[in-house]
Formats: structure tokens, C-alpha cells, sequence
């Protein structure tokens, strides 16, 4: 099945742009992977299984083209992290508190957080998104969880 | 609460802004535009930046940067390239108001063989030569900036298109320009935005 481009939009850019900016931490270059996946989507041929399928496969497309920006160098002057975090207007300091330290986790446990937490995906699924072991996506999964208690305290619970 | 209605609030905060453009024609522009850079320096070159007298300079200091000459708003600019050495580079240069700008690029090649490499110190001061066209819109006019030119663009669109030739000290190019800014540019004919 093929959904327009239009409603995919509708749907999804904010959960493009949200894992896209986990990784890249800058607004600029996170707009331009949600504009690059999108157009990706456009272009492709590929048919789906479902809608699920198509949102699956969009954030694996943009989890790709966010460690390829990371890596290839291109920049853009932009406001530092730190101050662009300022900008943002929390409901409380434990939200912000919890958004930096995810922020701050390093990438391959913060992704897999991010799709467990954010998305709502199983462990099955993150391994299908990512193309990892589920052995491996629970190692990662716990090891974020571990940072996101040591650094939280008790603002993050224990959870399995 | 749980952790992942935690989660969920605080990245609540962020969206994406309306500056995205979500025409698919506009979204095709852009990805030629931004991977144009790539394509031209995936060729072979000999790369000089600076022109106006027809001679080129770039004095090498340290082997990782070079002080060069660029153009930039009509303007010879004195402006330091600093090479990352894999395949990145930082141009940095002081703009007409004082401000320090800074421009960075990179990318890789392929090979024959369609293996990946770095782009070469070379190849990267081609790409950054690429910067001797501007397009910018600034109080509704478009200008196009092309060494000491200067040329207001802005009443010669015919259709939402127009074409500029643009030749000088050996270099010419073909550009295209769209009203709304976005361009093509190519050494060997008009392109489609």
C-alpha cells in the first residue's frame, strides 16, 4: 500500500523530526533530515505492508540519514545545544532535566530508548527498525536505562 | 507517571518549524542543491579559488589550512580553509558588518570501483570555489553575486524561471533561479530547479 505524501506529513514530521534531532541536536539539520526522508518516501517505489509498516520505515530512514549527517561533515552555523535548550519552554524542571540527560546519552542507547519510550515500540520492533539483534537492543535498552537512573534518580522508575 | 509519559512531555517541546518546505517540487530543488556539492567534486580538478587578477592565491601555512581569497557579495574577501583531514573543511572570512562567517563543507568520492574516500584538500577547495555564485533575497529583490558582480535578477524572471550566463576570468558557469531563491548551477548547460 502507498499513503500520500501529504497525510504522511500530517502524520509523522514531528516523530521524523524528534528522532532526528535526538541524534543530531541541532534544529536546522533535523529539519533537513525530516525534508530528506520525506522526499526519500516521495521517490521510492517500495510498496507497504501496512501504514505501521510505511512509519516504521520512515524513522529507520531518518535514523540512517541523521548518523550520515553526524559523520559526513556538512554544518551549518547553528546556536550551541546548551543554548538552544534554554529556548524551550519545559512544563517542569524534571521534564527538562529528563530531556537533557536523554540528550546526552550516547547514540545507539538513546535511539533504542527513544523508540521504546517515544514510539512505543517492542523490543521485536526496534530490532526490525534498526536491524540489530533483540539481544542486542535489550543490552542497549538497559544500559540507557541505567544511565537515565543514575543521572535521574527518582525521577526515572525502574521499569523492566 | 510512567517513564514513558515522561518521556513523551519532555520531548514534547520540540517541532519542526514552518520553514520546511513540503512541495515536492521545492523538495526536489533542494536535494539537487544540496547534493550538487557532492557530484562536482567527485570530479577530478585543479582546484584555485582566487581570482580578480587572474592569478591564484593560496599560501599553505601548518599543511592544514590555507589562506585564501573568496568572493562573496561582490566582494574579494580575504578567508582561511581549515581541512579537517577526512574529507571536511571550515572556510571562515569577516562579512562586510564585521561579523565572522563561516561556511563548512565536505564529502566523499567515489572510485571506479564505487568505493567511498574522502575528498582530497583539491577537490575541497573546488568545492568551496563552488561558493563564487550567490543567490540571496534580501527586501523582496534577488540578486545573484558572482565575483565582482553584482546583478538584480529580481524583474527578469519569465514563468518562475530565469537563466543567468555567467562568465569570468576563465569560468563559466550556467545558473538557474527559481523565484523563491532555490538554483541549479552547472558548467555545461541550463538545469531544471
Amino acid at each position: 500500500m502507498r499513503v500520500t505524501l501529504q497525510e504522511l506529513i500530517e502524520k509523522y514530521k514531528q516523530n521524523i523530526y524528534v528522532v532526528a534531532f535526538g541524534i543530531l541536536k541541532n534544529k536546522e539539520d533535523a529539519e533537513d533530515v525530516v525534508q530528506d526522508t520525506f522526499y526519500q518516501y516521495y521517490i521510492s517505489k517500495k510498496e507497504f505492508e501496512s501504514e505501521e509498516h510505511i512509519k516504521a520505515w520512515l524513522l529507520r530512514v531518518a535514523i540512517n540519514k541523521s548518523k550520515n549527517a553526524v559523520t559526513s561533515f556538512w554544518k551549518k552555523k547553528n546556536v550551541s545545544i546548551d543554548d538552544y535548550i534554554d529556548t524551550l519552554t519545559f512544563d517542569t524542571p524534571e521534564s527538562k532535566d529528563l530531556f537533557e540527560t536523554v540528550i546526552s546519552l550516547p547514540d545507539k542507547y538513546k535511539v533504542v530508548i527513544h523508540l521504546f519510550y517515544y514510539e512505543d515500540y517492542s523490543v521485536k520492533e526496534i530490532s526490525k527498525i534498526l536491524g540489530i539483534s533483540e539481544s542486542n537492543v535489550k543490552v542497549r535498552l538497559n544500559r540507557g536505562r541505567s544511565i537515565l537512573k543514575e543521572k535521574l534518580k527518582e525521577e526515572w522508575e525502574d521499569d523492566e | 507517571m510512567t517513564n514513558s509519559e515522561k518521556y513523551k512531555k519532555a520531548f514534547s517541546v520540540l517541532e519542526p518549524s514552518d520553514k520546511i518546505s513540503w512541495e515536492v517540487e521545492k523538495m526536489k530543488a533542494i536535494e539537487k542543491k544540496r547534493h550538487r556539492k557532492i557530484a562536482a567534486a567527485a570530479v577530478a580538478i585543479v582546484g584555485v579559488l582566487v581570482l580578480g587578477s587572474g592569478s591564484a592565491y593560496a599560501a599553505n601555512v601548518g599543511g592544514i589550512q590555507r589562506q585564501i581569497q573568496l568572493w562573496t557579495r561582490g566582494e574579494l574577501t580575504d578567508a582561511t580553509i581549515t581541512f579537517d583531514g577526512k574529507g571536511g573543511y571550515t572556510t571562515t572570512y569577516t562579512d562586510e558588518n564585521g561579523e565572522t562567517q563561516e561556511m563548512s563543507g565536505g564529502g566523499i568520492a567515489y572510485d571506479i570501483f564505487g568505493n567511498e574516500r574522502p575528498l582530497t584538500e583539491d577537490e575541497l577547495m573546488e568545492d568551496a570555489g563552488m561558493n563564487d555564485v550567490e543567490v540571496a533575497i534580501e527586501d523582496g529583490r534577488i540578486t545573484v553575486y558572482f565575483m565582482d558582480q553584482v546583478i538584480d535578477i529580481t524583474d527578469k524572471f519569465k514563468d518562475g524561471i530565469c537563466h543567468v550566463h555567467l562568465t569570468g576570468n576563465g569560468k563559466e558557469y550556467f545558473l538557474t533561479v527559481g523565484e523563491n531563491g532555490n538554483y541549479t548551477l552547472s558548467e555545461d548547460k541550463y538545469m531544471d530547479l
